[in-house]
């Protein structure tokens, strides 16, 4: 066995397949790879036969019709393994083939034609099915095929060039290995890429919608909400319905824009993407431009404690009564303020509610901050409105990505 | 001048306009054409819308005030913006609405723009704040120049943030109107200087400082 040989073929097998490896299916240009080796290794079975190793032959005219054999049984092969349907059946076929084509030799050579170094008349060919099991079932079973090749190419050993052959055996074992941690590696390599692409896909389309809605139905909805409030009667509260239709689906564009962008790992979330939900026709959300970065649960208790806070301006003041939240992002705090433009709260009564446990903002707003180890503030003015102001230290959650270079 | 890329919002805008009594002289589709038109058209004040199809709101903003110093820019926008619409402030607008804003407001917004009052929304002052905030946070450097807000700046600012008027707070902190409005826009001209003065430096940092001597 001349393993120079098997291995230049191998080199030619792996670049070819390596290299087509980024088209559409990962293992079709494989199984193209496998068939240009198989149409090479005939000629060069041929070339062997006709020049190389004419001499050990005992019997050339029936070599000749092995050579044919081999030949045609490379482009039924070649067919065969692009119809996915019947590819098992025809694996078994070709090695049982190739192991009889290369068994063959014993009846053709002359006895001591090994001795002179001659290859059996299938020479680099029988790496066919080695090869072909290993792109159809991965690794394992290309180790074992290579491994029934190479225990035949011994048996037609007489005695010498016992270490070529081994050669040529760990040469076989070793195709049939990495052609198909190949084969895998190709496949996985194509489903990342599959994935990829969906995902790209899908954020371009939710892109694509956003900004779709944004250009017609949210401008539509914006003017009806002015005109209808200028309109007055009827159409005023046809104006608010549009309005906080308007309120609610930039709310939801905003959300997929976040959720596709959430950066996943980090139990982290950006307080903004919830509090600006809040914003309604009577409510408005005031953010800074950069994100409001803290811990999901933390950012989650704030906004359910403004909200409760909005509630409450809803309740005690009004549907009409105009509130504004301000979120501030300070190096040891954030601070969320929620003011509303109602009759405010008449001294001491809030003091007098708080002590009877009446009043929400003790429970639903003071307790979420005191969980959280903050503090809320409850401040009022009669006739100008009541101040809550929830204010939550930066001390066990400081995010290392929030607080840049102070090295 | 009115500048969006919706027809129907560019109309509604150039109506609620022409019925105040204001002289619309000039509407544009696009950033390209903005800039195209306001150098014939000379407008005292571009509505601008900051989506547009071709260029950004803060590019056209920074375009006009470095081809037209006297004009002045008032930035419509869809919430959600908050990055745009700061750069667009940082970069010379004068203010900035929602596009939802009852029609007094936003035509007492553009005769406070035209007279070259900054346009103080609750979001534009959350901005502001935050702005302001993440340079001071930022790593200090030795001659960085980072402007500061007053301790009485930031209160205002926090009181316009969360809705009060000039007037309530003018009430409040027993300051005159006029004081209160001056301390506003002061913290709005900081920044506006600041980006200037940062822009140079990036320009000379990047190597483009000959080409400004060669201007010269």
């Amino acid at each position: 066995m001349t393993a120079e040989v098997i291995q230049c073929s191998l080199v030619i097998v792996t670049v070819t397949a390596g290299s087509a490896g980024a088209q559409r299916s990962s293992s079709e240009p494989l199984w193209r790879a496998l068939a240009a080796f198989r149409f090479a290794s005939v000629g060069y079975a041929a070339v062997r036969l006709g020049f190389i190793d004419r001499a050990e032959y005992s019997r050339p005219d029936w070599a000749w019709a092995v050579i044919a054999v081999m030949a045609v049984w490379t482009v039924v092969t070649t067919i065969g393994y692009t119809r996915r349907g019947r590819r098992s059946q025809l694996l078994v076929a070709d090695l049982i083939v190739t192991v009889g084509l290369l068994l063959s030799t014993t009846g053709l050579q002359h006895p001591d034609a090994t001795v002179h170094g001659a290859l059996p008349v299938t020479a680099t060919w029988m790496a066919g099915p080695v090869l072909a099991w290993a792109i159809r079932y991965g690794r394992r079973a290309g180790a074992i095929v290579g491994l029934i090749v190479a225990g035949c190419d011994f048996a037609l050993l007489r005695g010498a060039a016992l270490s070529t052959a081994l050669n040529g055996a760990v040469l076989l074992l070793l195709a049939g290995w990495v052609v198909g941690h190949l084969a895998r590696l190709a496949a996985e390599v194509q489903a990342e890429r599959q994935h990829a692409i969906e995902v790209e896909a899908a954020s371009r389309e939710r892109e694509r919608l956003a900004r779709d809605i944004h250009d017609s139905v949210l401008q539509v909805l914006a003017l009806v909400q002015r005109r209808g409030a200028e309109a007055g009667g009827a159409a005023a509260e046809l104006g608010r319905l549009a309005g906080q239709q308007e309120a609610a689906l930039r709310a939801l564009m905003g959300e997929s824009w976040a959720g596709s962008r959430a950066t996943g790992a980090s139990g982290d979330a950006d307080l903004r993407q919830l509090v600006l939900p809040a914003q309604t026709d009577r409510v408005t959300v005031s953010v800074p431009a950069q994100a409001v970065v803290l811990e999901r649960t933390a950012a989650a208790e704030l906004t359910a404690a403004m909200r409760a806070a909005l509630d409450n301006v809803r309740q005690h003041c009004g549907e009409q009564t105009r509130a504004w939240v301000l979120v501030e992002d300070e190096p040891d705090l954030i601070r969320v303020t929620i003011r509303d433009d109602g009759p405010g709260i008449p001294d001491g009564r809030l003091a007098e509610a708080a002590a009877a446990g009446r009043f929400g903002i003790s429970h639903s707003i003071s307790g979420r901050l005191r969980d959280l180890g903050g503090s809320a503030t409850i401040s009022s003015i009669a006739g100008e409105g009541t101040e809550v102001e929830l204010r939550l230290p930066r001390v066990a959650n400081i995010p290392v990505a929030a607080s840049p270079g102070t090295a | 001048m009115v500048v969006d890329d919706h027809p129907m919002w560019r109309d509604a805008v150039a109506r609620d306009l022409a019925e105040a009594g204001y002289e619309v002289v000039a509407t544009a589709a696009d950033g390209a054409q903005a800039m195209r038109v306001a150098g014939a058209a000379r407008p005292d004040v571009v509505v601008l819308d900051l989506q547009l199809p071709d260029m950004s709101g803060v590019e056209v903003t920074r375009g006009l005030q470095a081809a037209h110093p006297a004009v002045r820019v008032l930035v419509l926008s869809a919430s959600g913006e908050q990055q745009d619409v700061l750069d667009a402030v940082k970069a010379g607008a004068l203010g900035y609405l929602l596009k939802s804003a009852a029609r007094p407001e936003f035509l007492d917004a553009v005769r406070r723009t035209a007279d070259g009052d900054a346009v103080f929304t609750p979001g534009l002052a959350a901005l502001v704040l935050g702005e302001f905030r993440r340079l001071s946070a930022a790593p200090a450097e030795a001659d960085s120049g980072v402007p500061r807000l007053s301790e009485r700046e930031t209160e205002i600012l926090r009181m316009v943030a969360t809705g009060m008027s000039y007037k309530q707070i003018a009430s409040r902190l027993v300051l005159s109107h006029r004081t209160v409005q001056n301390h506003v826009q002061n913290t709005l001209g900081k920044l506006q200087l600041h980006n200037r003065v940062e822009l140079v430096r990036y320009a000379i940092e990047h190597g483009l400082a000959g080409e400004f001597e060669a201007g010269e």
